[in-house]
């Protein structure tokens, strides 16, 4: 029943062989060396300032929905250097690799990158950007900001919580092993069939891009489900459907979207599995085969997927804009209906990303108008929008200029869209790079709303606000650099350069293609100024107020800066819709509570990092083959969850004199702060 | 639907459970599967009747698990999931549809066979 495959293998390490470790190529030596030093400085430093222990107690284990929030960011930022590394990796083997008298070098014979390793590249930079960096970094962003917002303690299952973040970040390692040992797909971001099937990549690139999406795609949707439960039952009293946060309503819908949309990623990979472990036919072009089937289930996936990233970055603009126009959300009832509306449509539109395929104009008809039909909402929240900012109070920080930038992507994004939803323009420039700067301009402006939501909610996390100068410099490098890539980059689709290209063979597209190159130059500048924001915020750390923009309208900025690891000291009573305005217009933003009562809380746990990382060996086990592995990693797996079942730890409690001892001293409460171990609560006291 | 947050035992749903419906639930989803790869392997059925009785039978073990398997009924404790459930059906209604759609678009306008072989088979 298993397939017979290509090249050695053996019981105790599968197909990995020294072979299998790229040691001969400087590029991923290099790589490999500079990954190394960082590790160490890492490792030094933890063992230096003897933080291990803290590290393991306060947040490798901890089930805190803001520490696993931040560590989400932490890993999806890194996720997108990485990819952006890729990206820079591509434009620059695009301005290199011009013409047939271009030089190589490097073992190319144009440019710097070998087609087999340039394809990686930029299979790497999709998949990487989508999954594992835009994907935890909005993840992360609504784990923190969620249950503070809707005033609850955490989320509802703060044990599936830590487990969906280990599962992301199994997935994200996997993807970054595939540079050292092995290497990873040929065959783009979406798994160009039939190129993913065994006789066209028969060495483990695509199982490592399959299992890494398997894997992390679990965490996931563990992760929707966990989200969609918060917000339904945990809402603090007084917080009605009317009166919930519009960006916990695009949570909302995403979520829903999330957990109704990654089953058939899974699935769709189960059975490309399915071919290349067991020698199914699902998607060969054989025997039953169908390779559209594949594409079809891709995309069925793969646009929701689209809005489950764009929906939460609306949902930060619509927070941001009204705080720093000192006014309410224009339209709060017309936002949510054109929340759900585009969430709905979102499972119509998916063959737009195939109309080439030959399906007859009735069919591209009817994708085509529901493409479009998602502009309407989608107008609906930038008329909101521009009515929120009209005859408002602006106040140009950087979160507000980030959520305005993001507004002009939109734009530009949106209008390519709609010219792409025309079958007819989509023919002309399908396959193009046209296409490229469309999405682009689309996923940049989630981007843009991340930026804007870490430095909107940073302060209230760690109590001391990003570096504003620095902040600026960030905004306007990556802004200009993000016009200057992919202007050329229209440009480019419409003079029919297409994607993918590891050689340029037209030198006309010469000018446009070293602009680009300029641009990625520019966002190298960027990220300079995103680190020194860090390293100057870090060193000054000015403390902040509980509201520490002076404008913010909702919940979570009723509670100190940084924010307690209990949240709220008393579970706050919601009176209106931005419950903060509400308070601050009748005097009670800064009303303290006069008595305490006791806080159940659920206590730290290490089985989510252990299934987390056996779920990783059991990733490596499979891509490699290595039977005994993958079973040992799955059996153990199994036997965490059972002890983890079994497990009677009933959480604990904060007595009403610690509250308020802490909400004295915050610094003992905030979320770096190491507590003190804390005795689980007894079968009797729970009752 | 207040349940105890303390004790999982006590919880509703899970009072609900039952060892006979999860082991019936389990071999009329064996069943119906076995019986719906046997009817495929055999290759007797017309086109049409094939994909009709398929389509019943995943349709079938579809109902058996969330019955008798996920224990989904009206009752107060299990409402709101067999709601959940019921509001996908628009999903599957747009994506099973619409790719039915497709296919059959696809398959009449690229497929097209010398005239004796124009019957379609199982496989197409």
């Amino acid at each position: 029943m298993q397939v017979a495959i290509q090249g050695p293998w053996s019981p105790l390490l599968g197909r990995l062989t020294l072979s299998a470790i790229p040691y001969t190529n400087p590029i991923l030596v290099g790589t490999f060396a500079v990954a190394a030093l960082i590790a160490l400085v890492v490792a030094g430093a933890v063992l230096y300032y003897k933080k291990l222990g803290y590290l393991w107690r306060e947040w490798l284990t901890t089930v805190d929905h803001k520490k696993i929030g931040v560590m989400y960011i932490i890993v999806g930022l890194v996720m997108f250097f990485r990819a952006f590394v890729d990206g820079l990796m591509m434009r620059t083997q695009q301005a290199m690799a011009i013409g047939p008298h271009s030089p190589g070098v490097l073992g190319a014979q144009h440019g710097y990158l070998p087609p087999f390793h340039f394809d990686q590249v930029y299979s790497a930079h999709g998949t990487i950007m989508i999954l594992f960096a835009a994907t935890p970094l909005l993840t992360g962003l609504t784990n923190v900001v969620v249950p503070l917002q809707i005033g609850a303690r955490d989320m509802a299952f703060p044990y599936m919580n830590a487990l969906s973040l280990w599962l992301t970040t199994a997935g994200a390692i996997l993807v970054m092993l595939s540079l050292f040992v092995g290497d990873f797909s040929s065959a783009g971001w979406v798994g160009l069939i039939p190129l993913t099937e065994l006789p066209y990549s028969p060495g483990v690139g695509v199982d490592y891009w399959m299992w890494a999406i398997q894997i992390s795609s679990i965490g996931t949707t563990l992760n929707a489900i966990n989200m969609i439960v918060t917000i339904i039952k945990m809402r603090a009293p007084g917080m009605g459907w009317f009166r919930v946060p519009v960006f916990t309503w695009t949570t909302l819908s995403t979520n829903i979207i999330g957990l109704t949309a990654f089953p058939i990623l899974g699935v769709v990979l189960a059975l490309l599995g399915a071919d290349r472990y067991l020698g199914t036919h699902f998607f060969t072009a054989g025997n039953g085969g169908n390779l559209m089937l594949y594409t079809n289930m891709f995309w069925i996936w793969g646009h929701p997927e689209v809005y489950f990233l764009v929906l939460p970055a609306f949902g930060i603009f619509s927070e941001i804009i009204p705080t720093f126009s000192e006014k309410p959300l224009f339209g709060y009832t017309t936002m949510v209906a054109a929340t759900f509306a585009i969430a709905g449509i979102s499972w119509a539109v998916w063959l737009h990303h195939f109309f080439t395929m030959g399906a007859g104009a009735d069919v591209n008809g009817f994708f085509s108008i529901a493409t479009m039909l998602v502009g309407i909402p989608t107008g609906v929240k930038v008329f909101n929008w521009m009515f929120t900012l009209y005859r408002g109070r602006l106040t140009f920080t950087t979160p507000m200029l980030w959520a305005l930038a993001g507004l002009f992507l939109l734009l530009v994004g949106g209008i390519t869209g709609m010219m792409l939803a025309i079958p007819a323009i989509n023919y002309t420039v399908h396959n193009s790079v046209f296409v490229i700067a469309h999405f682009h301009c689309m996923v940049l402006l989630v981007a843009a709303a991340i930026f804007a939501g870490v430095v909107y909610w940073f302060p209230k996390v760690f109590g001391f606000q990003l570096d504003e100068k620095n902040g600026l410099m960030f905004f306007w490098s990556f802004i200009t650099a993000t016009a200057i890539v992919f202007t050329a980059m229209f440009a480019l689709g419409f003079q029919g350069e297409t994607r993918r290209l590891d050689y340029i063979f037209n030198p006309a597209w010469r000018p446009m293609l070293w602009t680009e190159e300029a641009g990625m130059m520019l966002y190298l500048v960027s990220i300079f100024y995103f680190l020194r924001m860090l390293y100057v915020s870090l060193r000054d750390r000015v403390p902040v107020a509980s509201d520490p923009w002076g404008t913010a309208r909702t919940l979570e900025f009723l509670t100190h800066s940084p924010v307690p690891f209990y949240n709220f000291a008393v579970t706050p009573q919601v009176n209106a819709r931005d419950e903060l305005a509400w308070r601050r217009e009748h005097g009670l933003d800064k009303a303290q509570p006069e008595a305490f009562e006791p806080i159940h809380m659920p206590s730290n746990t290490g089985v989510p990092i252990i299934i987390g990382m056996l779920s990783l060996t059991l990733g490596f086990g499979l891509i490699w083959r290595i039977w005994w592995m993958a079973g040992f990693s799955l059996l153990a797996i199994i036997i965490a969850v059972i002890i983890r079942s079994f497990d009677k730890n009933l959480g604990y409690e904060l007595k009403p004199e610690e509250v308020a001892a802490m909400e004295r001293n915050l610094a003992t409460a905030s979320i770096i702060a190491e507590q003190p171990a804390r005795t689980p609560l007894t079968e009797a006291e729970a009752h | 639907m207040s349940a105890p947050h303390s004790n999982p035992l006590e919880h509703p749903e899970v009072r609900q459970a039952s060892t006979w419906r999860y082991l019936a639930g389990f071999a009329a989803t064996i069943v119906l599967m076995q019986a719906a790869l046997t009817v495929t392997l055999r290759q007797h059925l017309p086109y049409t009747e094939y994909t009709l009785t398929i389509a019943g039978l995943a349709l079938a073990s579809l109902l058996a698990q969330a019955a008798l398997f996920f224990g989904l009924d009206i009752s107060r404790a299990q409402i709101w999931k067999s709601v959940s459930l019921v509001l996908t059906v628009p999903l599957f209604i747009l994506s099973v549809g619409l790719t039915v759609w497709m296919f059959h678009s696809l398959m009449q306008r690229t497929m097209i066979m010398p005239q004796n072989m124009a019957q379609p088979t199982m496989l197409q």
